[in-house]
């Protein structure tokens, strides 16, 4: 069923990149268009969907339960990062985030998780920011 | 540039005090990401790819290859004591190298395995030394037609070696091709799917996708299965192989190291496939196969010196042709065109002090390696003893500084994250990914060559059959590609490296 919804998918991204490579051109006075490229790519796209349609589908192995969690608690975890980023700063975030990973998915205790956290974060904040001198993204209270 | 002239320039750029450290690191940083289960040399090159942009070329390039070899070597260390292989092309040598260890001879595996990756190295970049300018002299009157034909008979290959279902591969390829297009057309300018977003003119970042596609699929798959670590490693004695171990172990060695640079040149070969291809072929020709399987030497030296030979041979065509073969090849390629170099048959006379800086470095690094896996093989099993759940959060912290680092764009962490779950639920439905990377590296080359191409015929498309060399190239993909899609669609394993 997964992989049926996927095939169908893949047919109407590639009819819609090829819809839209269409527009923006193919053969011009210069030579190729920028829609060129882009329209063979999106027409194999949607042939091989249209093939794969046809053929025996896989049924795959999906996580559940506790399994499908501690998936879903690194999603999450990535998810808050990417959104408190840019308020919060690398430290708090990194802080956080690790924490509400190593509990979901790592299954540790919440002292052992905020010092994993504190330690990860402090590694990486040193490695990246002191020593490769890369600028990470800081709060509103300056780190 | 005669190559022993370039070889001795090549050691001249590479022994500095500042390049020789930094080989040594990515020498460091390749065994320990080949002894952790969980982390690929492919996901440590990307997270450790921004990492080089402060550096100069040839030393960021000469930590990456170290990085790439070094896994090789310390693969074979968690295969051995752990039977969990550090990484794919350690996945063979679980079969004899730990039921060595279980005799209680760890030691000669492990040993066996050192220095037959040494000398299969060594025997590999010697080749590479003196083939890979050979094929730069040719490829070098190729015009864009017949890049246009090369690059479409390397993709090709890859997905004529790919596991799994061919449609699939294909389709990966098209949608590495259409993900590429996204951003401003560089030939006149002209915004391409990008929907008016700010974020997406610029294209999707490189570091973002493979991070993505190999860092946290990794992770989400490990995490999944509650991926154990937690290993006592007893104390490895016995490093040096005894005379009988040398008399069984030096022609599969040899074989392996042949072997391996052959398939190493092939695009869709490398290491992976070179290690399992060597086993086959050492059990094949075996007097009593029946050993193997139980702890047969000849099942360790032979896939562990092929997959190292393959590192050699998966360089050329990326440094001399501009292809790459496997994902971390094209991420190798990545990494030269963010620094501003654009590899191939140019890249040798314009740039020797990088080209031969490489292939010095990867003298120097096969030593390094040797010292690093023989003495302190003690030290890399102790390494085992730390749990996943210890190592999972560090990995995650550094691919959002890896994927966050190249543009400093926090929407880098949403593509990153995107193309994680993306990847991970492909992978479940038994998708290969690694043509996806190689197309997503090559398709502004491959669209690059194929307009050139039609901008200079006045035939139109007509021109790639009309080129000898082009329509060879085409010819010898429509034969392979027959061929795979001859095979039947049998969907095995997932993607990866």
């Amino acid at each position: 069923m997964l992989e049926r919804a996927l095939n169908v998918f893949w047919i109407f991204l590639g009819a819609a990149a090829a819809a839209y490579a269409w527009t923006l051109g193919l053969i011009g006075p210069s030579g190729p268009e920028s829609g060129l490229f882009p329209l063979i790519a999106a027409l194999i796209v949607m042939g091989a969907g249209i093939a794969l349609l046809f053929s025996s589908p896989v049924v795959p192995e999906l996580p559940r339960g506790a399994a499908l969690l501690r998936v879903a608690g690194v999603v999450g975890g990535l998810a808050f990062m990417a959104l408190a980023l840019p308020h919060a700063g690398f430290a708090v975030t990194g802080a956080l985030a690790m924490v509400i990973l190593v509990r979901t998915a790592g299954d540790s205790s919440w002292v052992e998780a905020i010092l994993l956290a504190l330690a990860s974060v402090a590694v990486v904040m040193w490695l990246f920011g002191q020593v490769l001198g890369m600028a990470l993204p800081r709060g509103p209270w300056g780190w | 540039m005669d190559p022993l002239a370039g070889l001795l320039s090549g050691f001249a750029v590479i022994l500095t005090p500042q390049n020789l450290y930094l080989c040594l690191i990515g020498s460091v940083i390749g065994t320990l990401v080949g002894v952790l289960p969980g982390v690929g040399p492919l996901a440590a090159l990307a997270l450790l790819l921004p990492v080089t942009f402060t550096l100069p070329p040839v030393g960021g390039m000469v930590m990456l290859c170290s990085i790439f070899y070094g896994a090789m070597y310390g693969g074979s260390t968690t295969s051995v004591l752990l039977n969990i292989p550090g990484e794919a092309a350690s996945v063979v040598t679980c079969i004899d190298g730990h039921q060595m260890a279980r005799q209680g001879r760890a030691g000669a595996a492990l040993g066996i395995a050192a220095i037959g990756s040494f000398i299969a190295g060594t025997i590999g970049v010697v080749i590479m030394t003196f083939f890979a300018p050979l094929i730069a002299a040719v490829a070098i009157r190729f015009g864009p037609p017949e890049n246009f034909g090369l690059m479409v008979l390397g993709l090709v290959c890859t997905l004529f070696m790919i596991s799994g279902s061919a449609v699939k591969g294909v389709l990966m390829v098209a949608l590495g091709f259409l993900v590429a297009a996204v951003g401003i057309d560089v030939v006149n300018g002209r915004e391409r799917f990008t929907f008016g977003s700010v974020n997406l003119s610029g294209g999707i970042e490189l570091l973002s996708v493979v991070i993505g596609l190999f860092g946290l699929t990794e992770v989400f798959s490990n995490v999944e299965q509650r991926l154990k670590t937690t290993v006592v490693a007893e104390r490895v004695t016995g490093l040096w192989p005894s005379l009988a171990d040398w008399r069984a172990s030096w022609r599969p060695m040899l074989r392996g190291s042949g072997l391996g640079f052959l398939l190493g040149l092939v695009p869709g070969g490398g290491p992976v496939t070179a290690s399992f291809m060597s086993y086959a072929l050492e059990k094949r020709i075996a007097r009593d196969p029946q050993r193997f399987g139980k702890g047969a030497i000849e099942g360790v030296a032979g896939p562990e010196s092929a997959n190292n030979a393959a590192v050699a041979g998966s360089l050329i065509p990326v440094l001399s042709l501009g292809i790459p073969g496997n994902p971390v090849t094209a991420l190798l390629l990545g990494a030269l065109i963010i620094q501003g170099i654009q590899p191939g048959p140019l890249f040798m006379t314009q740039r020797p002090d990088l080209f031969w800086g490489i292939v010095a470095g990867m003298y120097v690094g096969n030593v390094f390696l040797l010292l690093l896996n023989l003495p302190l093989v003690g030290v890399w099993a102790q390494l085992l003893r730390i749990p996943y759940r210890v190592l999972f959060p560090v990995v995650l912290l550094l691919c959002v500084v890896g994927a966050y680092s190249a543009n400093k764009n926090v929407f880098d962490l949403w593509v990153m994250l995107a193309f994680g779950i993306g990847g991970y639920a492909l992978r479940k439905l038994e998708y290969d990914l690694a043509p996806f990377v190689i197309a997503f590296v090559l398709a502004p080359l491959l669209e690059q060559s194929l307009r050139q191409s039609l901008v200079m015929s006045p035939d139109g498309a007509m021109i790639l059959l009309q080129r000898p060399v082009t329509a060879l190239l085409l010819a010898a993909s429509a034969v392979l590609a027959a061929l795979m899609l001859r095979r039947k669609s049998s969907p095995k394993g997932g993607g990866g490296s």
